[in-house]
């Protein structure tokens, strides 16, 4: 044997030995993706729980700037969309326009209900401008492992009220902001936002470290805007009548994936508990774009909407997918009831 | 055998997958996945595809050609046989000894291409872990087939004068076709017991895959392996008695 020989040998062998040894780990320790993959899972994931049961995403800047919300800004409750806008900048300092470019929120199903929501934005903030706002309205800072907490106990639609109007502990709905790091604004209720300042000082186990969750993220890369979750857990927590919850297709985890441009495409996902409830699903949404049509034949300004629907998906996963063209939402403004001093749409 | 002009090209031919799939990682990373009909491509769906397309039906019966078919053309060709048939050995066994030299030389070469291909594939969106035992099936698959395919060209090697054409129109004339055509004759190939091994590696995604999936008849596993070591072993077996018999005639 040559020494270029052995070489190529040991080299070959080192490769088949070195693959299969790693592989073999991981299949009996169960090796996370996330080890070597990170993907294009936002980094704000770090910050939510593993318990999440719900995470949404959403590029707000690149929505904002598209040409459909553009239009639907000029056509559909201009004054009222303005007036929001404005009733937000001024009770927190944040145009929701210009200085946040991305959300992700979360839902965690182990929290008691008005505990369970955490949003996380990325943009640009004043952060004294926001504090002194927030403080102004009733809001009061405390400090938290070195992270000002600014807390309120309820989120009014003027400002931020010390009661509680269905009389619960103020504890159980107080509603918190903080700036996690520069650029970074988490707020939500005050527990999960606790719990993300303790992720962010010492890391450990999060919604980024949940494999499950990460993966079915990764089948929604492409779109601007999506939610993947768990209906199951959702179900449970929903505490459903019987009659109502064995109608429900049992549905394990849901996902939509949305992008916004000129129209909206969306893709809405569901994955059934085995092939059966897949095949019940999908009848049951056959049937029900079979209404659509029916109902749409005579309205020719929804007939490419339906048309567009299309059901897909093979074995546990039934998929739907979806183009609305900016005709439909604008169609669908004009049948909206004008508000005084409001022009009709062009 | 290994450091030949031949082993030059195979061994880009093995490579060019690896530097697929760290493209494919590339991309992945700084762009994601293509969106096929709304639905994201995943990192195993991409390694079955990358090994049913570019492993199981092209570089192995490549590499059993092009090797296979010169265990003994080579040494007719370059007048060395002789050597090999005046030692005191069966001349089977001669053969037999190239026939397990040739195995070891692929397997070195293909089955860590292979394992690189899955490392840097199927992370992305999918886990080591759990597709782990699909790459032990696809590694076993390609060893078998490599072991069917160099027996079998070792009989052509061994029984034709111009054995690589021959070899080439059986790998991609004859193996692509009939398995396309509706009856048995698809069992005269060894592509169709070796697909029935592994049938996951089949890409599922497609609405036509998905139909060929309902009307393709696929052996059973134990009947492919069968299959698959009748025919090594009938290859082998006739590759050493044509080798016995065969009186080679060296060109002057």
């Amino acid at each position: 044997m040559t020494v270029k020989t052995r070489y190529f040998v040991i080299v070959s062998l080192l490769v088949l030995v070195v693959g299969l040894g790693t592989g073999l780990v991981a299949y009996y320790v169960g090796f996370p993706a996330t080890a070597f993959f990170s993907g294009n899972a936002p980094d704000e994931l770090r910050y939510m729980p593993s318990t999440a049961s719900v995470v949404g995403y959403v590029e707000v800047r690149e929505i904002m700037a598209s040409d459909l919300r553009q239009r639907l800004h000029k056509g559909i409750a201009s004054q009222a969309q303005d007036d929001g806008k404005r009733e937000l900048q001024e009770l927190t300092g944040i145009n929701y326009e210009t200085d946040i470019e991305r959300i992700v929120a979360c839902f965690d199903s182990a929290q008691s209900a008005d505990n369970s929501g955490l949003i996380l934005a990325k943009g640009l903030f004043d952060t004294v401008k926001i504090e002194a706002l927030m403080r102004e309205h009733g809001a009061q800072v405390q400090d938290y492992k070195g992270k000002r907490l600014i807390v309120a106990d309820h989120f009014g639609r003027n400002n931020f009220s010390n009661f509680d109007r269905a009389g619960r502990p103020a504890e159980d709905a107080s509603f918190a902001l903080t700036f996690m790091e520069p650029g970074l604004v988490g707020f939500g209720s005050t527990a999960l936002v606790r719990q993300a300042i303790d992720l962010h000082a010492s890391g450990g186990s999060s919604a980024a470290t949940n494999d499950d969750l990460v993966a079915h993220m990764r089948g929604l890369e492409g779109g601007n805007a999506w939610v993947v979750g768990r209906m199951d857990v959702l179900r449970e927590r929903a505490k459903l009548p019987e009659i109502v919850a064995n109608q429900i297709p049992p549905i394990t985890w849901f996902s939509v994936r949305g992008q916004v441009d000129g129209g909206f495409q969306a893709r809405l996902t569901a994955e059934g508990r085995d092939e059966e409830s897949a095949n019940m699903l999908r009848d049951v949404v056959r049937g029900f774009l079979a209404l659509a049509k029916l109902q749409t034949s005579s309205k020719p300004e929804f007939q490419r909407f339906v048309q567009s629907l299309q059901l897909g998906g093979t074995g546990k996963t039934v998929s739907l997918s979806l183009d609305v063209p900016a005709q439909v939402f604008e169609a669908l403004g004009a049948l909206m009831p004008k508000q005084p001093g409001e022009q009709k749409p062009q | 055998m290994l450091w030949s002009r031949r082993s030059v090209f195979l061994g880009l031919l093995v490579g060019a997958p690896m530097v697929m799939a760290f493209a494919i990682r590339m991309v992945a990373v700084t762009r994601g996945l293509p969106v096929i009909n709304g639905a994201g491509l995943s990192g195993p769906t991409l390694f079955g595809i990358l090994i049913w397309l570019l492993f199981v039906r092209f570089i192995v019966p490549v590499l059993g050609v092009f090797y296979g078919t010169s265990l003994i053309a080579d040494e007719v060709d370059d007048k060395t046989i002789t050597y090999l048939f005046t030692r005191p050995v069966p001349r089977s066994a001669v053969l037999l000894g190239k026939y397990l030299s040739y195995l070891a030389c692929v397997v070195l070469l293909v089955l860590p291409s292979v394992v690189v291909v899955y490392f840097l594939v199927v992370p992305i969106g999918g886990h080591i872990g759990e597709s782990f035992p699909s790459l032990v099936e696809d590694l076993g698959m390609i060893f078998v087939g490599l072991a069917s395919y160099g027996a079998v060209f070792a009989f052509v090697g061994a029984r034709l004068k111009r054995p690589l054409i021959v070899g080439l129109v059986f790998a991609f004339g004859w193996e692509s076709t009939v398995l396309l055509i509706p009856g048995y004759l698809k069992r005269l190939s060894v592509a169709y017991y070796l697909q029935a091994l592994v049938p996951h590696v089949m890409p599922q995604d497609s609405s036509i895959s998905l139909l060929l999936q309902v009307f393709q008849e696929l052996p059973s596993v134990w009947v492919s392996l069968l299959s698959l070591t009748g025919i090594t072993v009938l290859g082998l077996w006739l590759a050493g008695r044509t080798v016995e018999k065969r009186e080679y005639v060296l060109e002057q």
